[in-house]
């Protein structure tokens, strides 16, 4: 960690300093170091680029870009900024993705939404946002949306011509005697959900993939800006459905670091209990989708059947079965009746009842390994190029796990250990998944037998221990929190104003966004078949993809 | 004159299908959704038995689109030539003591030979829905029907070898307990085969729905698809037929023969084939060929040697 | 020859297929339906992989701009008669996507539906009641919406 902040050191910074226990932040004067920083960072070993996240400040006339590169063996974190001019002609820097992979699709949306202009990039166009927005930059404080909505008729109009252009142009440049084409893989297909792959393949056989995102594009980041910080948790809660507890705590984590408040005991446990069964939930249409993606619908209805008792929990908790909102700003919203747990119970019972069929059919599946042990295999040198994290890390034997590396919540009170595969091919990217599955509902009997246990002492009280007030108005003020989603690292940064009843920027880094950009790597050369099961055993959610 | 009218339109003809397209759709999904931990269709009917015969009744009488830019004809012919075609070989199958509708000797070559036209045929509606998906499981279908029929037709020829005869009536009559232990590798040969000519998981690859939207059905709708649908169904009972005729002995049962014991022996085929295919995932196309090739056709063959073998030892004097 | 045709006009009523396309977060528990507790194969439902054999569109959730021009050609493709589903806050006004501006506000205002269920996203149960009322529209003789106006029919897509 010294070694790393001397290092920092010897360029010019603005300060150093220490943040929380594994980061460093620092700020450069110039923008002309980055390359070099970035360079002597990759041979310090620093060798993921977790996200670019532009921060714009109108007032001042400054673009604050924040980079966060990531060490994931040994644990060293660097939270870098650097200030560009604000004005759009001169708003420009280097790129890193030819030192980062990872940087590439990130680089890519700070552009189309701030208009930050990388040099050198190698492949610089819009991403995410619809072809209304085409040399428009949704995300700098001066844009006029309301001005844009008017125009709606016209913007959808702008989007069908582009989309006719392309289709019209798309396989032109083929030759005619070759048996080339490109396929439309998605939004209307049965595997894809609300994404469309560009499939440049010959008979069978992939040359190239191009994943065309944003089809289910909120611009969630711009919408928490127009919300309070209670009201914000509705929109951070929709980045994906199927695990939309733990990124709710990630919300709430920044948010109490800005306002200074400490969750109480219970709240934290709280936290664990619902984030693994939120987690639960995600990871049974994980399994199912990885099958179904297979023509085997099976696993995917055993685990629904499963999966409705999870619910149920979280129904009785909250009142809702998926749209919870059940974590907001200072711990949990609602307090526990200590009868849910019944319900909650009647879940893990099911669980433990199903879970050893499940494993002699599907995990043990001949025919699965013959399909998947070979295909999608990235490597842990990969992983860390590629800013990879959640399980599809972890299947390839790199030890990252944020509730190991960086508790939250209560999960430094609980003896956890990484769950790894070796070989990291699609197969094992499922067997992850359900190891995880274990693993995780071994935690829900551990967190909900020490709540029992502390209520029963009274230690905690569960119908008045579950909030701590956060003011409404937050000071001025910045914060990351970093959470172990069902996919991968969530990485929130807030930012906030004096006064602020809003956050003034949130970016959510979600790991769909850098799996996807997985596909085209890993599929080259492979055969349709490979699509959907290399696609499902990603583990992408199209939610958190777009955001 | 009224006896042809009734083999053609009642029995084994267009009714017999359609009730069996009716019936078995049912039982599928019934059978299906048991193994999903479901229920299936259950409220039209008792135990949902209307379901399916409102799904058809209902596809039979919707629109058909015929796409812009398909050639009208082969995409509108071909459905209604994939049924006729599908139709054809329960002609040859004795249903029952001494009904067959068209005695032949050469009955199991006009057997495999219709089954074999089939997918040439499915193959031509990819083709011609001017659908890249469509065309892609066109190709796909080719591609699986040529290698997976060399195995079938293979595994179909060992009751005749046993029994010197390509009769159909005759292979059943000298059929027993003993000659269905004899063919009994035959007889899982051709079921593998059988798995693959009907596209049925593992071999689900030319209507891969995850791969290729719904491979060459993708643009059908309304009549054409009802059509397509009976099609799939009769060549469900043209092959479960055969594999009953040439192995399993047709209609003889225990006690006295009938066609209740074809019937049954037909479904238990189709019972196996469900369990199989909600319990394992698709491979993909170039397994299938490897799988094919390099193991089906081999074993096949001396499937046929063994069945040389065993006639030499145990069928010579008969 | 009339039973016949109530025959079948009955039988188009009973079955229900929908297409495979979806646009939001509902399809989440869309699929929770198909699956073993609530099991909408029972009352007949059946997710197809093609528009083309599909007699039910499901707006599951928001319509962003983006995917609006494709919900509209899987409408297109879908042979007739045809019906639409709203599933969720999204479809009605936006929902919780209400202040976001890549999201369309009024999807059904572009494509009226059949059918809105409420919720956000709406539990399986009233998925099913939902195609329930869709069974009965059919029944009574009732035209789809969407058939009847709308400004899909004014929009180039």
């Amino acid at each position: 960690m010294e070694h790393l902040k001397e290092l920092i050191s010897r360029f010019s910074c603005a300060y150093v300093e220490d943040y929380k226990k594994i980061w460093i932040k620092a700020k450069l004067n110039s923008k002309d170091d980055l390359l070099d920083v970035a360079k002597a960072l990759q041979t310090e070993g620093l060798r993921s680029l977790s996200t670019v996240s532009p921060t714009d400040f109108a007032e001042d006339g400054i673009m604050e870009i924040n980079y966060f590169f990531e060490d994931l063996d040994t644990k060293r974190n660097l939270w870098l900024k650097v200030d560009l001019p604000r004005d759009e002609a001169v708003c420009e820097i280097e790129s890193l993705t030819p030192l980062f992979a990872s940087a590439n699709w990130h680089e890519r949306e700070a552009y189309s939404m701030f208009g930050v202009r990388f040099l050198h990039h190698p492949d610089l166009r819009d991403i995410i946002k619809s072809e209304d927005f085409r040399d428009k930059y949704p995300f700098r404080v001066d844009f006029d949306w309301d001005a844009h909505e008017k125009e709606t008729v016209a913007n959808v109009q702008q989007i069908v011509d582009a989309f006719k252009k392309e289709q019209s142009e798309n396989e032109v440049d083929l030759e005619s005697d070759s048996s080339e084409t490109i396929l439309n893989w998605g939004p209307t297909h049965p595997a894809s959900g609300p994404i469309r792959l560009r499939v440049h393949c010959d008979g069978e056989e992939i040359i190239s993939i191009d994943p065309d995102i944003g089809y289910v594009w909120r611009a969630l980041e711009h919408l928490v800006t127009k919300k309070d910080f209670i009201g914000a948790i509705v929109a951070v809660e929709r980045l994906c459905f199927m695990d939309n507890i733990n990124s709710m705590v990630g919300y709430a984590m920044a948010v109490e670091e800005i306002a200074g408040v400490t969750i109480t005991p219970f709240a934290s446990w709280m936290r664990v209990l619902l984030g693994e069964t939120a987690r639960i939930s995600s990871h049974f249409m994980g399994m199912g989708v990885f099958f179904n993606n297979m023509g085997l619908h099976t696993l995917a209805m055993w685990n629904m059947d499963t999966r409705e008792f999870f619910l149920d929990f979280l129904e009785s908790y909250s009142g809702a079965r998926i749209a919870t909102a059940a974590i907001e700003p200072g711990g949990v919203r609602y307090g526990l009746d200590m009868r849910m747990f019944d319900e909650l119970q009647k879940a893990l019972d099911k669980f433990d009842a199903n879970i050893d069929e499940v494993e002699a059919i599907f995990v043990k599946n001949p025919t699965m390994r013959m399909r998947a042990a070979e295909v999608g295999r990235l490597s842990a040198d990969e992983i860390h190029m590629f800013g990879l994290s959640g399980i599809v890390a972890r299947a390839s034997g790199v030890k990252t796990d944020i509730r190991i590396d960086e508790p939250y919540a209560a999960y430094d009170k609980l003896d956890l250990e990484y769950i790894t595969q070796e070989r990291g091919s699609a197969r094992d990217r499922f067997v992850m998944i359900f190891e995880e599955l274990k693993s995780s509902v071994a935690i829900i009997k551990k967190a909900k037998q020490h709540i029992e246990e502390a209520v029963a002492n009274g230690e905690m009280n569960p119908t008045k221990d579950h909030m701590v007030k956060v003011p409404k108005k937050l000071p001025k003020g910045e914060a990351i929190s970093r959470v172990e989603w069902a996919r991968g690292e969530v990485l929130m940064h807030l930012v906030t104003q004096e006064k602020a009843k809003s956050p003034y920027r949130l970016k959510m880094r979600a790991p769909s966004f850098n799996h996807t950009m997985m596909l085209d790597y890993l599929l080259r050369g492979q055969t349709l078949s490979d699509i959907p099961l290399i696609f499902g055993s990603l583990y992408v959610c199209q939610g958190d993809l777009d955001r | 004159m009224s006896e042809l009218f009734f083999n053609a339109f009642v029995f084994p003809g267009l009714l017999y299908v359609l009730i069996w397209t009716v019936g078995l759709f049912w039982f599928f999904r019934k059978f299906m959704a048991a193994l999903h931990k479901r229920v299936g269709p259950s409220f039209n009917g008792k135990a949902g038995s209307y379901q399916t015969l409102f799904d058809l009744s209902k596809l039979l009488t919707k629109e058909s689109i015929t796409p812009d830019g398909v050639n009208p004809y082969l995409f509108s012919i071909m459905p209604l030539l994939a049924v006729i075609v599908a139709m054809l070989p329960s002609a040859f199958i004795p249903w029952m003591d001494s009904f067959v509708v068209i005695k032949s000797d050469y009955g199991l070559l006009a057997l495999v030979v219709l089954i074999g036209i089939e997918p040439f045929l499915l193959f031509l509606t990819g083709f011609g829905s001017h659908n890249k998906y469509s065309f892609l499981g066109g190709i796909r279908i080719l591609t699986q029907a040529i290698s997976m029929e060399t195995a079938f037709v293979l595994a179909a020829l060992s009751p005749a070898i046993l029994f010197s005869t390509l009769n159909l009536s005759a292979i059943v009559e000298q059929s027993s307990w003993f000659s269905f232990l004899v063919l009994f590798p035959g007889f899982i040969l051709y079921f593998i085969a059988l798995l693959g000519l009907l596209e049925q998981p593992p071999f689900n690859i030319p209507d891969a729905e995850q791969e290729i939207v719904f491979g060459f059905y993708t643009e059908y709708s309304g009549t054409n698809y009802f059509l397509l649908q009976v099609a799939m169904f009769a060549e469900f009972m043209a092959v479960f037929a055969g594999a009953v005729t040439l192995f399993l002995g047709a209609y003889k049962g225990i006690f006295f023969d009938s066609y209740l014991f074809f019937f049954l022996k037909m479904l238990s085929i189709a019972l196996v084939m469900m369990t199989i295919r909600a319990a394992t995932p698709r491979i993909t196309l170039s397994q299938m060929l490897n799988f094919s090739w390099k193991y089906m056709v081999p074993l096949a063959l001396l499937n046929i040697a063994w069945i040389f073998f065993a006639k030499s030892l145990w069928f010579m004097g008969a | 020859m009339l039973k016949i045709l109530d025959f079948f006009d009955y039988a188009k009523s009973e079955s229900l297929w929908m297409a495979h396309f979806c646009t939001g977060c509902c399809s989440l528990e869309m699929a929770a339906a198909m699956g073993p507790r609530y099991d909408w194969e029972r009352y007949g439902y059946m997710p197809t992989p093609t528009p083309r054999q599909a007699d039910v569109l499901m707006i599951t959730g928001l319509v962003s701009k983006k995917i609006l021009p494709a919900l509209l050609r899987t409408y297109a493709q879908m042979p007739e008669p045809k019906y639409i589903v709203a599933l969720g806050a999204c479809s009605f006004d936006g929902g919780p996507y209400n202040d976001s501006l890549a999201v369309i506000k009024n999807p059904t205002e572009i494509l009226p539906a059949d059918v809105f269920i409420a919720g956000c996203p709406p539990k399986p149960e009233a998925i099913i009641e939902g195609l329930e009322a869709v069974k009965k529209k059919i029944k009574e003789g009732i035209p789809s919406a969407a058939s009847q106006g709308g400004l899909w029919k004014e929009m180039e897509f």
